[in-house]
């Protein structure tokens, strides 16, 4: 059997990061990104393995799709609605994003009103065809494209969601144009115009971008195996990326969300709060049993109703800049120093950062920051802490213990939003800590929260390209249905429709290469109080208490719930699945308990109103069954966890550390 | 300066907010009616013992300087238990007008009363003579349903004979029903989350901080009147009618900034008139607490703090602070609209380059209902339309937006189509109703109903006749625009408020007014 070589390539801002699997061993790289063509990094780093092209497994995590949404690099498209309706993305919801702001935010918008085009058609909400799209409107509808040289066009009709007939006839027209098409009640045919209408459109402006780029990656790469990574948890074909690049568009932070989710299995964690704290902002999403997803979210100012990952993001990193306000309140953030100029430390900047406190603190060791690579000026960052802390008449420490409080506050309260206010008791879970900050942060953030058991895993820093390795390929449909459960024949409705989905799903599966027996198919009703406008989503099976399920949910997280009351069923849902093999990692033998081996210096800290000694260890001579009690800092190249005195650990068979609060008599 | 902890100040600061964006959060999602769950037309508060405002979230500007008041009122009438919730919307009362049902609950700690937590809601129907319950009356009988604060829980308990009461007085008690529960719900998560906070940093700290966060406010709006110019600004601009006569009314404004504080004097204003534009001081209050909040750039809690450094006179009997039991239904949505136009237009002679030109002056309230033949249930439903948003020295106003005192979200077409008896055929921006100028004033709404059943209309709309200003040469938005075009083609045109009963097949047309012009075109 021919041994493959399986590869994560995760495009960032700033590096592209490999992660790459081949016999039995993970080997990692990093190489500075190459934004105005992102393939030319990832040829770089590629270039010894092209030989072996054949056995080459590619998974691309990619912000192709993102950034060129944010930056408005695309290309010029047209948008085709119902006549009367041609400024639906224009008003959207009719609301300013600031309250209190007399001026309003100006709006980029993707596209010029002259060209969103009304034609004279309609559908009724019951589905009913009132008018048929004419030949001629149709005719006019290409020419009046091809006239804006647009190079997508994104249909959404009214109530296209209940009927498609009217959207297909115009899509077909399209066919063999040179035009791509984006049609909304393929992408997300389900009712509310404005969300279905943003879908499609920002679909059709991705289109022209990522088909381009993923043309020039193919034929560069030529014939190698390649995924491209979505929002959604799971990878696709390139040919699909290139139909449905919106689906790309969220990928960024999901790699980190899925390795968790993996290794909690292989670990035994299957209740996780993922926390990854990164330069300027931190990712927490929750694992309870499986990987949370939503539907409700937003790139920039659109919002984009497809099932992604559940994750909540604040602007709270280590470049976050700390500040007294008008008010005379320590704030922390959203504003981040960023790479440059950089925290106090990097020698640049001058305001006070989370990273020049946690060095204030000792939590970070100046000559072991990142590896010992970059030039550190701790009495930078003293300096910046110290001048802030006399306009609070505090001293350095208390100013800086402040500083990393507030900004503790602020990334558990996003923890909170996701679980406690959603009826989730998180003192159950284990909060894995990744990204190049979070283990500086994740003991306190834990005991904040009463979650008793903190993992920072093996390889922290580059915790999301594992993800790429992980996942499997996901296919995500939809179907707006609008009826209530005591409907005649809702049973035979479902089955029906449930039919439609299944068949498409296993087609389109097919062609992504799976066969049945690698195919996996869950089932979802959108379920809501008849009368209520949001969903709660809960998986079904024939003959399965989704009802029951759903009054239990609307309990956990409203606190009350209706038995008695009719319930609708909104949307159903399809989520299709290829199963990939996935990569093993290696469990590595107990050692005895002394971490001496990897015991490098020691180092004064600050912590609760008190200074300590800490010893520093160097992560890469730890081994399983190492025990580290606390105070204590442990190092490598991209991160540190800091071990408080109130707290003890382990090195576990995959080189993970464990930490638990001191009294807690885990062994 | 009082003695804080800047560290544990921001950490309150944190607690308050967020608690009140959680109560917010429950009842958007809980609730039946479009109005609340999908246009967002609540909000949620917490409130000291005292009545005076700690935080709150961030949702609908009018009902800001009016909810104290209800708790204030409440605090008067009534004598509070643990597990009690108060309902109320009695204008003279605590409340502002009839269609906001406001629910207050107090947070017992250890058998004391410490905090109260509250929550109000724009029901799309509380009886009255029009569906809907925005009808063009002449006294607050004809409105509606009138609750003065009352006990709807008592200790815990729902009170099921008073609850029924307020059902059958209504027109869709379901709807009502749901969004009550959602609300009962909102205070839950409030008093809860109350109650964890004082157990976790304990009861002295968290009344100091509730305290602090007050003056903290107070603080940060001073700093921002004391940067504007000493002087006396006057400005003065008029409401359309109140539906009944169509006499102008009057809306004068004299702002006096002394260093660090304010004096907003309405004396000039007209006196209270017969239809439902009267606005009582809460509405009053709302407004210039709104005016004064969007003058802080910073992002700062709502509270009691704002209304420190404000000393505002609006004599009983003025349209500005009417008296029971004068009609009120617009005065909330309409007469607040107009009163935020003539504050900035005083604050504009003082610092020009900030303050914009007016937008379009009104939220364009649609009413309307009748029975669904096919069901054979009554409907009712309330809509309010965005308009153009005034240019401002540097920038163009927003199109087809609401502005100032409301931010209400539009109900989607496929769900209003899913659920009324109607089509519409038209939902667009208004070319060119926006003001010409340096900079563009925002264009207007068109919106087309299609009416599949007899239905019954009531519209509550301003800037018909006087349109939203320009400044410093900048030309004025166009005016709005009621028509209702009959099945046979006759176009009937409409005041700025009117009740009408629309036939099958009859088309309601509305253009909403555009924003003002910034400085003259070169």
């Amino acid at each position: 059997m021919k041994k493959n070589i399986r590869i994560g390539i995760d495009t960032g801002g700033t590096f592209t990061d490999f992660i790459l699997f081949a016999n039995g061993t993970l080997h990692i790289k990093k190489i500075p990104s190459t934004p105005k063509d992102p393939s030319k990094a990832i040829l770089q780093g590629l270039s010894s393995y092209l030989k072996d092209r054949p056995s080459l497994q590619i998974v691309h995590g990619t912000t192709v799709a993102t950034n060129s949404l944010l930056q408005r690099t695309g290309k010029p498209i047209a948008l085709l609605t119902t006549k009367g309706f041609e400024d639906v993305l224009f008003i959207g919801r009719q609301t300013r994003n600031q309250l209190y702001s007399l001026k309003g935010e100006t709006k980029v918008p993707l596209l010029p009103s002259s060209h969103c085009i009304g034609l004279s058609e309609r559908t009724s909400a019951s589905g009913q065809v009132i008018k048929k799209i004419s030949c001629e409107q149709i005719r006019k509808a290409v020419n009046t494209v091809k006239k804006c040289r647009a190079k997508a066009v994104a249909i959404s009709f009214i109530n296209s969601y209940a009927n498609t007939e009217n959207e297909r006839a115009v899509h077909r027209a399209f066919e063999n144009q040179g035009i791509h098409v984006s049609r909304s009640s393929q992408i997300l045919p389900e009712y509310r115009e404005f969300e279905r209408t943003v879908v499609a459109t920002v679909n059709a402006y991705l289109m022209p971008v990522i088909s381009q780029y993923l043309d020039n990656l193919e034929r560069k790469l030529n014939k190698v195996s390649l995924r491209i990574m979505q929002s959604n948890e799971g990878h696709i074909s390139p040919e699909t990326a290139k139909k449905e690049p919106i689906r790309t568009a969220l990928s960024g932070p999901a790699g980190g969300v899925v390795a968790a989710y993996d290794l909690g299995k292989r670990t035994g964690y299957h209740q996780i709060v993922t926390f990854d704290m990164g330069g300027t902002s931190s990712d927490v999403s929750l694992i309870d049993g499986q990987i949370q997803r939503t539907h409700e979210n937003k790139i920039g100012e659109f919002p984009i109703r497809l099932p992604i990952i559940d994750i909540n993001t604040v602007g709270a990193g280590g470049g976050s800049i700390a500040y007294l306000d008008k008010g005379g309140s320590l704030r922390v953030g959203p504003q981040s120093a960023g790479a440059d100029p950089g925290p106090a430390c990097y020698g640049k900047g001058s305001h006070p950062t989370v990273t020049d406190a946690n060095l204030v603190l000792g939590r970070l060791s100046a000559e072991h920051f990142l590896g010992g690579q970059m030039d550190i000026y701790p009495e930078r960052s003293q300096e910046a802490v110290k001048k802030m802390g006399q306009r609070m008449h505090k001293s350095i420490w208390e100013t800086a213990a402040g500083i990393i409080k507030v900004a503790n506050a602020n990334m558990s309260k996003a923890i909170r939003v996701i679980s406690i206010e959603r009826g989730i008791d998180v003192r159950q879970f284990v909060l894995f800590s990744f990204g190049g900050a979070g283990g500086m942060h994740a003991a306190e953030i834990a005991s904040m929260l009463q979650i008793p058991t903190v993992l920072v895993p093996k390889n922290a820093g580059v915790f999301s390209s594992l993800g790429l390795l992980q996942a499997d390929s996901i296919k995500d449909y939809s179907m707006t249905l609008l009826r209530t459960t005591d409907s005649s024949s809702i049973d035979s409705v479902l089955d029906q429709k449930f039919g439609e989905l299944e068949n498409k799903a296993q087609s389109e599966m097919n062609n992504e290469g799976f066969s049945l027996e690698n195919m996996a198919l869950e089932k979802y009703l959108d379920l809501r109080y008849y009368g209520q406008s949001f969903e709660i989503t809960v998986p079904y099976r024939k003959n399965s208490d989704h009802l029951n399920e759903f009054h239990k949910i609307h309990e956990r997280i409203y606190s009350y719930s209706h038995p008695d009351r009719l319930v609708e069923i909104v949307n159903i849902r399809l989520k299709a699945m290829g199963i990939t093999q996935k990569v093993q990692l290696k469990k590595i033998s107990k050692a005895g308990s002394s971490p001496d081996k990897a015991r490098l210096t020691k180092q004064n800290i600050y912590y609760k109103g008190k200074q300590e000694q800490a010893v520093i260890y160097d992560r890469s001579f730890l081994k399983p069954g190492n025990r580290i009690f606390g105070p204590a800092l442990v190092v490598d190249t991209e991160s540190t966890t800091f071990i408080p005195s109130d707290f003890r650990s382990e090195i576990d068979p995959y080189l993970n550390i464990v930490l638990s609060g001191k009294e807690e008599t885990r062994v | 300066m009082s003695e804080f902890d800047p560290i544990e100040l921001e950490l309150f600061k944190n607690i308050f907010v967020s608690i009140s964006e959680e109560m917010g959060a429950v009842l958007e999602r809980t609730a039946l009616s479009p109005n609340i769950k999908e246009r967002r037309d609540f909000s949620c508060a917490l409130f000291n013992k005292k009545g005076e405002t700690l935080a709150q979230g961030s949702h609908i500007p009018v009902h800001l300087g009016a909810m104290p008041l209800s708790v204030q009122a409440s605090l008067k009438f009534i004598d509070f238990e643990d597990g009690d919730m108060v309902i109320l919307n009695h204008p003279y009362k605590g409340g502002t007008h009839l269609p906001d049902l406001t629910c207050i609950s107090p947070v017992f700690i250890k058998g004391k009363l410490c905090f109260f937590v509250a929550n109000r809601a724009h029901h799309s129907d509380v009886g009255g003579m029009s569906p809907g319950s925005m009808p063009l009356a002449d006294e607050i009988y004809q409105e509606g349903l009138i609750i003065p604060p009352v006990k709807l829980v008592r200790k815990g308990k729902l009170e099921p004979d008073l609850f029924h009461f307020i059902l059958a007085n209504v027109r869709t008690p379901e709807e009502r029903k749901g969004d009550l529960m959602a609300q009962i719900a909102a205070n839950h998560k409030g008093i809860n989350r109350m109650k964890e906070t004082v157990a976790k940093y304990g009861s002295q700290k968290t009344f100091q901080y509730a305290s602090l966060i007050q003056d903290y406010t107070e603080r940060i709006l001073r700093q921002t009147i004391d940067q504007i110019p000493d002087g006396k600004y006057e400005f003065s601009d008029y409401l359309d009618d109140d539906g009944i006569s169509q006499d102008p009314i009057e809306i004068g404004v004299k702002i006096i900034i002394q260093s660090d504080s304010s004096i907003i004097d309405f004396s000039s204003s007209s006196e209270q008139v017969r239809g439902g534009v009267n606005a009582n001081s809460a509405v009053t209050y709302s407004a210039v607490l709104y005016v004064f909040r969007s003058l802080v750039n910073e992002d700062i809690p709502f509270n009691t703090g704002l209304l420190r450094p404000l000393n505002i006179i609006a004599p009983q009997g003025k349209v500005v602070n009417a008296q029971f039991p004068c009609a009120t239904a617009g005065g909330n949505v309409e007469t607040s609209q107009r009163i935020v136009d003539v504050l900035l237009g005083a604050l504009h002679q003082a610092v020009p380059k900030k303050i914009p030109a007016a937008s379009s002056g009104t939220m364009n309230n649609v009413t309307f209902g009748g029975l669904n033949p096919e069901s054979k249930r009554p409907f009712a439903y309330y809509e309010t339309i965005g308009g153009g948003m005034g240019a401002g020295f540097d920038y163009d106003g927003l199109s087809g937006v609401h502005t100032h005192m409301t931010n209400s979200l539009n109900t989607p077409i496929e769900a209003m189509e899913n659920y009324l008896p109607l089509q519409i055929q038209k939902y667009s921006l208004r070319p060119h109703s926006g003001g010409h100028g340096k900079s563009r004033g925002g264009d207007g709404i068109v919106r087309e109903y299609i009416f599949l059943v007899r239905t019954q209309i009531s519209i509550i709309s301003e800037r018909r006749r006087f349109a939203p200003y320009g400044l410093q040469g900048g030309m004025s938005g166009k005016k709005g625009i009621n028509m209702l075009i009959r099945a046979d083609g006759t176009k009937i045109k409409l005041n700025s408020k009117v009740n009408i009963k629309a036939e099958p097949g009859d088309v309601l047309h509305i253009e909403t007014p555009g924003g003002g012009g910034y400085g003259k075109k070169e």
